[in-house]
């Protein structure tokens, strides 16, 4: 379970998050709504260890305290982040890439399996196991992101903003694999532009705004909720 | 005479491409320009040059040596002197122009050291220096034997980055180091054993240097133009670009040497990598984008 706590993120002056709290729990989907520049990438990379965060900060995964560890033994930890823009090894192979995905120690006894449950999630890596990544559609490149990720055997997976730049049909598909990603016990927390379909198969949602949490729901209450409909989902504006 | 000719230029590419190996390496996974690399190339071929002739020890014998204590050394200078430079860095460019700086000091001291110790004068030693026939050329031993381990550790290396865990992961940081640490990959590490390793193939390719070309203190600045050269013209970061085009300029090199000058070396090296760079400027295997 990932607990964050008075989360606070400033980049000089300009404070990115102010006492943040959210909580993932295993086998969840938990959506994070927000506008651009609300701080939902500022949240992800804290967790991450990616930007550094205030001093009374918590982030605690399933007992040990991550504001205390650098980014490659968070994910020793059990947190996988799926960066914005993918961040994949685009010069390497697609087998190379999730290979990499299992250099933490946590993922190596398993490694053999969670490439056959990679590969069952997306069946299209199977034929483009050898093929440099860069070469790949957007969508394909965000199948090896994610795979790349799970390959670490994950507690918690942290995706930015998954589907940007994604045609509706790949959209629909990501999402799919996220609900069946879900299944195996994974947590997951989803930063996304999209809230129709990321409210569809999350469990719980919250709102961010300015670098505050303004409102979390369960996200089918959040669905319905007229002020979420408003600023997120295009309708009953008036 | 051709057949000697071009034998002796792949033996002297084969140099080049070591040497530009562990030049790709440090540059590209630890984002570390370090000038003072031909120097440590020139410390190695010294310290063959001692072992042989003041202690008996045979280069060859002498690389079980210097490849661990080179390797060590490397790690101490990244650790001592480029680590407080790693760690202000804002970002992989300011590294860079901050490493050109420090190593740019490096490279006066080790210079200074060696000029003390051995001042001026150009230095070599005999071993297998023994005639051989290859298709039709003489050829020295020591030649053979040089080319021989600069191909088989040329191969080891490439086999390393391409086939193992910790050479994937190495590569991964020179191509996405943010990314790198999303995997659990110790960057700061991987980063201090790149440059290590690089230093110790530097030292590698001075030894081998050593069985056959004379040397001197002043000449670790030709070994850093060479190895800049050939890893620009192969295209940054690619292995078997640094092989192909360390071998066109050996035996470039070496064909200008025999038939026309031998003055013209430095010149056609040149010719050659501003002709690759107009018609290809990000070099023979790189690619426009990264």
């Amino acid at each position: 379970m990932l607990d964050i706590k008075n989360l606070s993120v400033s980049y000089g002056k300009h404070a990115a998050l102010r006492g943040v709290d959210v909580r993932v729990d295993r086998g969840e989907i938990v959506v994070m709504l927000g506008a651009n520049g609300a701080g939902k990438s500022s949240l992800l990379k804290a967790c991450a260890g990616l930007v550094p965060v205030h001093d009374d900060t918590q982030i605690n995964l399933s007992g040990s305290n991550l504001t205390a560890l650098s980014a490659h033994k968070i994910v020793e930890a059990g947190l996988a982040l799926v960066p914005e823009g993918r961040g994949i090894f685009g010069e390497l192979t697609v087998r190379e890439n999730l290979q990499l995905g299992a250099f933490a120690k946590r993922a190596r006894v398993a490694e053999k399996q969670n490439l056959e449950s990679v590969i069952d999630l997306f069946p299209k890596l199977a034929e483009r196991l050898d093929q440099a990544a860069r070469t790949m559609s957007g969508g394909e490149q965000q199948m090896v992101a994610i795979g790349r990720a799970l390959m670490s055997n994950p507690d918690i997976l942290l995706l930015d903003e998954p589907s940007l730049g994604l045609s509706p049909i790949m959209t629909g598909d990501l999402f799919k694999a996220l609900a069946a990603i879900r299944k195996t016990g994974v947590g997951v927390l989803l930063v996304e532009q999209n809230a129709h379909q990321s409210l569809a198969i999350s469990d719980w949602g919250y709102l961010i705004e300015n670098g505050s949490i303004t409102g979390q729901d369960t996200a089918k209450a959040l669905q319905s909720d007229p002020a979420v409909q408003k600023a997120f989902l295009g309708l009953g504006a008036a | 005479m051709l057949s000697y000719a071009i034998f002796s230029g792949i033996t002297l590419g084969g140099m080049y491409a070591l040497v530009a190996m562990g030049l790709t390496l440090q540059y590209g996974v630890s984002r570390i320009m370090n000038l003072a690399y031909g120097e440590l190339v020139i410390v190695a071929s010294f310290i063959a040059f001692v072992f042989m002739t003041a202690l008996g020890i045979n280069p060859i014998l002498g690389l079980l040596i210097i490849i661990p204590a080179s390797f060590v050394l490397n790690w101490v200078i990244y650790r001592i002197l480029l680590t407080p430079l790693v760690a202000r860095a804002k970002n992989r460019g300011m590294l860079e122009v901050d490493s050109i700086l420090a190593t740019f000091g490096l490279l006066f001291i080790v210079q200074g050291v060696l000029l003390v110790w051995f001042g001026g004068n150009y230095y070599s030693y005999d071993f297998l220096n023994n005639a051989v026939n290859v298709f039709g050329a003489t050829i020295a031993a020591n030649r053979l034997v040089a080319l021989g381990f600069a191909l088989v550790i040329g191969l080891g290396f490439y086999l390393i980055l391409t086939r193992t865990r910790i050479g994937t992961a190495l590569r991964a940081v020179a191509v996405d180091p943010t990314s790198a640490r999303l995997v659990a990959i110790d960057v700061n590490f991987a980063s201090c054993f790149a440059f290590a390793l690089g230093g110790a193939m530097a030292a590698v390719g001075g030894v081998l240097v050593s069985m056959f070309l004379t040397f001197s203190t002043s000449m670790g600045v030709v070994f850093t133009m060479k190895a800049l050269i050939v890893v620009i013209m192969g295209g940054v970061g690619n292995i078997l670009g640094a092989l192909i085009a360390g071998l066109i300029l050996g035996v470039a090199e070496s064909l200008v040497a025999t038939y026309v000058d031998p003055g013209l070396t430095i010149a056609v090296t040149y010719v050659i990598f501003l002709l690759v760079l107009l018609i290809k400027p990000s070099g023979l295997f790189g690619r426009a984008t990264s």
